[in-house]
């Protein structure tokens, strides 16, 4: 207890290179941080899982992927034969409507512009990615079952994301508070464009996305897309909208084990009723691994190169200032050697100060990070395939302790074993 | 070959030298001393003599290139390093010209530094090292850090850090050589008080002819042999 007491006042000897020492410790662990949140969230969603498999059917031979929307009942059965009692169902499915449109017709730019998923809002709750029982919690979970809940009552309700919402409070509302006060009621109107031209759908805002991974996102009820689409050829001289026979952009299954999945792909793969267009099924984690195949090298350089340099050059930044710390307590060891202490406890002493410092402002750093970027800017906006933004996780606080105590480690083991080196007859020979 | 049971330090034919380069240069020649148990020696002689040096031997916290040094029928010239620094912790204490005191550390912690390798509880170190304050004067000091004190209170800090672990021997370099006058006597006072009052044998290094004067016996150095024996009491 006390030669720890003796290493936290050892911290203390010079405090302004402590504090040098630890602001650099926290910059480079910040930039880790960061690299390693982006990284880890694309580890999570192309490592194929041993539970809880989700999968996407979409078109097979076309992109972007337009299937009948009819087959969104037999999807959600997993495409179970109803005379095969041997067939299986997936636990869970969710079916993705896309639609973008523009806010201005007249001036459409990317500000003005939304991507919008018509779905079933239920499973808003249990299908998407970050927004499950498990992933969103507490507060932020209540407020979004209760959007939800709104969004099943109001037909033309949606949710919203908070990018698009600060954009809606410059264009319509001409302001540019974008602290998200009271958004709920809010209409506006979207003029789909592109193959969504001649739909017209207006909106009233139910709730927000909780910030982070959906900011550039809404959601609505797919029956009114599809009441819509029923009412658009009476609106245009009873010719249906080109989307209207195919706008089933994706189904999701969620399986609960390998065996489910292989199962369904078989049952999918069999069924005659999906065969104009053709589907195919693939799990969740080869999707994104595909969608992420032209960032391969950058990503490869993130986790190889940038992390890497960062953590090399905090262990040289601390080896730099342990060594002129060792140098000028050169005496001062000596004097230790000469009460009793041993060469390792002289090391542990030295290792013990730096592995202080790191541990202390990497956990800080990883604090501070994870409290500013998720609560302050909602993620990482580090757009990469159909990912907007990535939320710091939990485990950075982890991830930063352990770099810089690491890199702490390691930067002070040559000044350590430098001071144990010390030799007390040499520092005090005068030869007298 | 007989030795006085009293002597508490044996030099036996020591040689010290070092290399500079291809050149040898010995610092001490051939040296055979003894000290007896309970004896202030004062060590006195040029710079250059070798004095530092025999005191570092006795001391262990040097080895000597040729011969043995016995301390308490201990043969130290033969110990390991790691052995050498838990024996210095328990039979030895260091007084320094320059304190050489933590400055990071409180009075009261820098007197408690050489306990903690001691395995004590805190129940002891507390009373060893209030002890060790007290006699060294210095009970209304405890908290204040080096920086906060006076050359002589940081040499009285030091003395205390010297006899906290009761040791036999106490090696002092030149522990006169930084203070003023004033301050110089006290501490050789202190010395002697210590000396009586707890019988410790003490080796003492000085250039100061005053402070020779309060050891026993005071030995003359001169390019590393000794060359004259003066008794002072």
């Amino acid at each position: 207890m006390k030669y720890l007491l003796l290493i936290y006042k050892n911290v203390g000897r010079n405090l302004l290179r402590s504090l040098l020492m630890v602001m650099g410790t926290m910059v480079l662990v910040l930039v880790v941080t960061l690299v390693w949140s982006v990284l880890a969230f694309i580890d999570k969603v192309t490592e194929e899982k041993s539970k809880d498999f989700k999968a996407i059917v979409s078109e097979r031979w076309s992109a972007p992927s337009r299937m009948p929307y009819d087959y969104a009942r037999v999807l959600a059965e997993g495409a179970a034969r109803k005379d095969h009692p041997e067939d299986i169902h997936p636990d869970d499915s969710m079916t993705w409507q896309f639609f973008v449109g523009t806010l201005d017709r007249e001036n459409m730019n990317f500000r003005n512009t939304m991507f919008g998923l018509a779905c079933d809002p239920d499973k808003l709750l249990t299908m998407m990615m970050g927004l499950e029982k498990e992933n969103l919690a507490g507060q932020q979970r209540r407020e979004f079952e209760t959007a939800v809940e709104k969004l099943k009552q109001t037909r033309n309700g949606i949710i919203i994301g908070h990018d698009h919402l600060k954009n809606l409070n410059a264009i319509i509302g001409n302001t540019r508070d974008t602290t998200l006060r009271d958004p709920i009621g809010r209409k506006f109107k979207l003029s789909g464009i592109s193959t969504f031209t001649g739909l017209d759908l207006e909106f009233e805002i139910v709730g927000v996305f909780p910030p982070g991974r959906y900011d550039n996102f809404t959601a609505f009820n797919r029956e009114y897309y599809q009441a819509a689409m029923d009412a658009y050829p009476g609106e245009h001289g009873g010719r249906q909208h080109p989307q209207a026979e195919r706008n089933l952009s994706l189904v999701w299954l969620k399986m609960p084990d390998r065996a489910s999945y292989n199962r369904i792909v078989e049952q999918i793969n069999a069924s005659s009723y999906l065969r104009n267009p053709e589907v195919k099924i693939e799990m969740a984690s080869s999707a994104f691994g595909r969608f992420l195949e032209p960032f391969r090298d950058l990503l490869a350089g993130m986790r190889w190169l940038l992390a890497p340099a960062c953590i090399v050059t905090l262990a040289l930044v601390l080896a730099n200032a342990i060594s002129i710390s060792v140098r000028e307590r050169r005496t001062e060891l000596a004097v230790m050697k000469v009460l009793g202490f041993r060469p390792l406890q002289i090391v542990l002493l030295v290792l013990g100060e730096s592995v202080l410092m790191g541990l202390v402002a990497g956990l800080v750093s990883a604090g501070v990070t994870y409290a500013v970027i998720n609560w302050g800017f909602g993620g990482v906006k580090f757009p990469i395939a159909f990912f907007d933004a990535f939320l710091i996780p939990i485990n950075a606080l982890y991830w930063g302790a352990s770099v810089g105590a690491g890199a702490a480690l390691v930067g002070s083991l040559f000044p350590a074993w430098f001071a144990c080196q010390v030799k007390p007859a040499e520092v005090f020979a005068k030869v007298g | 070959m007989s030795h006085p049971a009293s002597a508490i330090v044996r030099v036996e034919h020591v040689h010290k030298y070092f290399r500079r380069g291809n050149e040898r240069v010995d610092v001490l020649q051939d040296l055979t001393l003894e000290v007896p148990d309970g004896q202030f020696l004062g060590l006195m002689g040029p710079s250059g003599s070798g004095k530092t040096t025999l005191l570092n031997l006795i001391a262990g916290i040097d080895t000597p290139s040729e011969g043995d040094v016995w301390v308490q029928e201990e043969r130290i010239s033969a110990m390991s390093e790691g052995r050498l620094a838990h024996w210095r912790t328990k039979h030895v204490g260091f007084i320094f010209q320059f304190y050489h005191l933590l400055p990071v550390l409180s009075a009261y912690e820098n007197v408690e530094l050489p306990l903690l390798l001691l395995g004590l509880s805190a129940a002891q170190r507390r009373q060893q090292v209030s002890t060790a304050l007290e006699l060294v004067g210095l009970s209304d000091r405890v908290r204040h850090r080096p920086g906060q004190l006076s050359g002589g209170q940081q040499q009285r800090v030091g003395i205390a850090r010297a006899i906290v672990t009761d040791p036999a021997l106490i090696v002092a370099d030149e522990p006169t050589g930084d203070l003023d006058a004033k301050s110089a006597e006290e501490i050789l006072d202190l010395m002697v008080e210590l000396r009586g009052a707890l019988k410790k044998t003490i080796l003492m290094v000085t250039h100061d002819p005053r402070a020779a004067r309060r050891a026993d016996r005071v030995l003359h150095l001169e390019k590393g042999q000794l060359v004259e024996q003066a008794a002072m009491v």
